[in-house]
């Protein structure tokens, strides 16, 4: 137990654990913010009440997510000051303008229109309600272009170069356009979207898989269907060009994440692992099962690699992440699920082909909606995952190549960060505990199918001069 | 480039002083409110509280988030060494925030609120106490070396000053949640918060009084600035400022107004908030790194006040937006449109 006096250690679990809980929110929330964008320009463009109803009911769920988003959030902000103030100097030329930025370009858009968007029905016109909702879309997407620019900036630094301990930035552009930035941000952008959709296609299914309103679900788990035949299959291309970035700026991570130990040459193939036991200490594996020249097919897309691959026994033991399995397999999990998703996709889609799909028949496709019931959860399983084969697959660094992760931790004694970690990590128990319970509630009550439009049923209250901020939901 | 060198740094100092502003003022008032819970007769009239606050809490919280995104890009050894110095009581703070933020919803849809009413309004409670030992901490001076890292012990935050600073920031974010209820409520509800609002504005004042004749009796640095030629004139106005901006304050509790009394609380707030700022710069860790040791590249700064200042009145105007859109009082306790 030696790691419970090693502030490095201890800082290390308290961010992954913080870091990992924040994520089930927002991901949800920015991807629904979308969905509900288009339930609004659904209702406004057909005039159909259905697509208001929908737009309220998600938005229970989505304003249940936000409140722990953003209170995870926080704590993350104050974390890098609090546990890593090394690193918050060295590199706050940089960083500490995106945050500067991600606050007052992104966060705050979000923060004042998601007001307007889950109270403000009955306070302005609708097409005023559209701009706001479309506004907390907008915000917190590109908060996540933001933090998203920070974190590959820290796997892939650019646009500068550290002089004395500190960074020096010379070229802003050059930096938030790092080789990493755009295409981890499209990937990222693609797993909300997947997410979100599976959640909410999931949870249409269970609706219509337990006969209740099926012909008010149908429209809410069509519509995700619609959506994720444009997404699942583009993930995948996303997730390629991850892929091929790592391969080209991170390579002790590429190496971990195939759990591949000796260089394989230029002009060479070599197999594919699918499940191996790697032993760290011996630089090896004691076992695989792999697929014969599926490594070259999985980089390159032909048998034969046009560039060396290099090995983890390429770099010393302290050069080189140590988690091999962790980022072996939450990699492959990560992507079995992308590929799981677009499959759900394809059967879904043969089905309405199939005409199966109609308000009469979608009740009687009882395996269709499972699927979608088991595959709800996936979205965040596959998001954990990829974080984790990032974030891990990229020490012993906290910035790529430049700063040690055992650099970068704040004075602060062991200590204080235990007692930091034990707290959080209750806390966070309890309130996933709380929000599963309040949010299969919110499911299980269901819609309300008799709530009225906006501006309707107020004339009595306006009289007094007071518009009450009042329930009809 | 010389003098590029020295407006930017003060230029920097300026805005975070005025989103810090702005996030006292609103997030004082959100806090204020949710300790207030803790005092609500009823169900009902604590639903209306916090009802006040639904459609702006997040809001106002964020000018926190943007306050300490933008000290970390201007003056990132600021924020790196003040954060990892205050450790406790920041994450006594955050623990504070969590709690409230869920609590909202949490409470909504729980058939026992009981917990949920208790983890908001503790919460905010904690969360003012805890932004009180960081002023406290702050202002007690911070332990760094040549290079201007943290290199204090764990506890040096904690003394009898810093638990005053912390009960007067409660007892100013009541007083300004009161005046702010006042302006939001009818009834029963806002005639209760008259009493509370003179209750806070007598305790603040007593506490803000002790504050200002023990700051130099117990810190050698504050002594010497505030005792410092010319400055001595602005340490012997601001106080009555304070004194007849709290008189005032009084007064129109006393007669019954219903927006003077938070307008006047905002005058005492932005006083307080001025004086503290002279006690300070032109040092941003008190008392030992000035603004130009801790600001970030000149290259930086430039970037960031193009961006940031292209967005700051854009950001004000749509929280205008949003206050006149929910403006009018709220009667009551449910919650949604």
């Amino acid at each position: 137990m030696s790691f419970l006096s090693d502030t490095v250690m201890l800082s290390r679990i308290q961010f992954a654990i913080t870091s990992i809980f924040h994520m089930f929110w927002p991901i949800l929330t920015i991807g629904m913010s979308w969905y509900l964008v288009v339930m609004e320009v659904l209702w406004l463009k057909t005039k159909n009440p259905d697509f208001y109803r929908h737009a309220r009911f998600w938005s229970k769920l989505y304003i249940l997510n936000f409140g722990l988003g953003v209170a995870s959030g926080v704590a993350i902000e104050f974390e890098f000051g609090a546990n890593w103030a090394p690193f918050s100097v060295a590199v706050g030329d940089f960083l500490g303008s995106i945050l500067g930025f991600e606050g007052t370009m992104a966060f705050m858009l979000e923060a004042a229109f998601l007001g307007i968007m889950i109270y403000g029905w009955n306070r302005v016109p609708p097409i005023m309600h559209l701009l706001a909702t479309m506004f907390v879309a907008i915000g917190a997407t590109l908060s996540s272009f933001w933090i998203i620019i920070a974190n590959s900036w820290m796997q892939t630094p650019a646009g500068g170069e550290m002089v004395n301990g500190k960074f020096m930035v010379s070229s802003y552009l050059a930096a938030i356009l790092n080789p990493a930035a755009l295409n981890s941000w499209f990937h990222m952008v693609l797993a909300i979207l997947e997410t979100a959709l599976f959640v909410i296609g999931g949870i249409s299914a269970w609706y219509i898989l337990n006969k209740r309103h099926p012909a008010f679900f149908s429209k809410s788990f069509k519509i995700a269907i619609a959506l994720a035949i444009l997404v699942t299959p583009l993930q995948i291309i996303a997730g390629h060009f991850s892929g091929e970035q790592v391969y080209h700026n991170q390579p002790t991570k590429l190496a971990a994440i195939e759990a591949l130990w000796e260089t394989v040459p230029a002009g060479k193939s070599a197999p594919w692992n699918v499940l191996v036991a790697p032993n760290v200490e011996e630089g090896k594996n004691n076992w695989t099962l792999s697929i014969p020249d599926g490594l070259g097919m999985v980089l390159a897309m032909k048998p034969q690699l046009s560039e060396p691959v290099l090995g983890l026994n390429e770099w010393k033991p302290k050069d080189r992440p140590h988690a091999v399995s962790l980022i072996f397999y939450t990699f492959r999990i990560m992507a079995g699920i992308g590929f799981l998703f677009v499959g759900l996709m394809g059967a879904s889609v043969i089905q309405w082909l199939r005409g199966k799909l109609t308000v009469q028949n979608i009740t009687e496709q009882p395996w269709l909606m499972r699927a979608w019931i088991l595959a709800a959860p996936l979205g965040y399983v596959a998001v954990e995952c990829g974080w984790m084969v990032r974030e891990v697959g990229r020490q012993p660094w906290i910035v790529y190549g430049q700063m040690r992760t055992a650099d970068a931790v704040s004075h602060v004694p062991a200590s204080n960060v235990l007692v930091s970690l034990i707290a959080y990590t209750s806390i966070y128990l309890l309130l996933f505990a709380c929000a599963l319970y309040f949010g299969s509630r919110i499911i299980r009550q269901g819609p309300n199918l008799e709530v009225s439009l906006p501006h309707e049923g107020l004339a009595k209250s306006s009289k007094t001069g007071h518009i009450t901020q009042t329930v009809s939901n | 480039m010389e003098p590029l060198n020295t407006t930017l740094p003060l230029l920097w100092f300026g805005l975070v002083a005025l989103f810090l502003t702005i996030y006292l003022i609103t997030d004082g008032f959100d806090l204020g409110v949710g300790i207030l819970t803790l005092t609500a007769a009823n169900e009902e009239r604590r639903g209306i509280i916090i009802n006040t606050l639904s459609t702006v809490w997040d809001a106002n919280e964020t000018w926190l988030v943007c306050t300490g995104g933008l000290l970390y890009g201007a003056f990132p050894l600021a924020y790196a060494t003040i954060v990892n110095a205050l450790y406790i009581p920041i994450t006594m703070m955050v623990i504070g925030f969590i709690f409230r933020a869920v609590a909202f919803e949490f409470r909504e849809h729980s058939i026992n609120k009981t917990f949920w009413n208790f983890g908001f309004g503790g919460g905010s409670l904690l969360v003012a106490f805890a932004q009180g030992l960081v002023l406290g901490g702050v202002i007690a001076g911070i332990k760094v070396d040549e290079a201007g890292n943290f290199i204090g012990g764990t506890w040096d935050w904690l003394n009898l000053p810093s638990i005053l600073v912390g009960l007067t920031v409660v007892q100013g974010y009541v007083l300004i949640g009161s005046t702010y209820l006042i302006t939001k409520t009818e009834g029963e509800l806002k005639r209760y918060h008259y009493i509370t609002a003179k209750f806070s504005a007598i305790t603040t004042f007593i506490g803000a009084l002790i504050l200002t004749i023990a700051a130099p009796l117990f810190y050698e640095q504050i002594r010497a600035r505030v005792s410092h030629q010319p400055e001595i004139l602005i340490f012997a106005v601001i106080p009555l400022l304070a004194t007849g901006a709290m008189g005032l304050l009084l007064n129109s509790i006393n007669r019954r107004e219903e927006k003077m009394p938070f307008v006047w609380t905002i005058v005492v707030f932005l006083v307080t908030i001025l004086s503290l700022a002279f006690v300070v710069f032109p040092y941003i860790i008190p008392f030992s790194v000035t603004i130009y040791q801790a600001s970030s590249s000149l290259s930086s700064q430039v970037l960031m006040i193009a961006f940031i200042g292209f967005f700051v009145p854009i950001i004000l105007f749509y929280n205008v937006y949003l206050y006149r859109v929910f403006q009018g009082k709220v009667i009551s306790p449910h919650y949604g449109d």
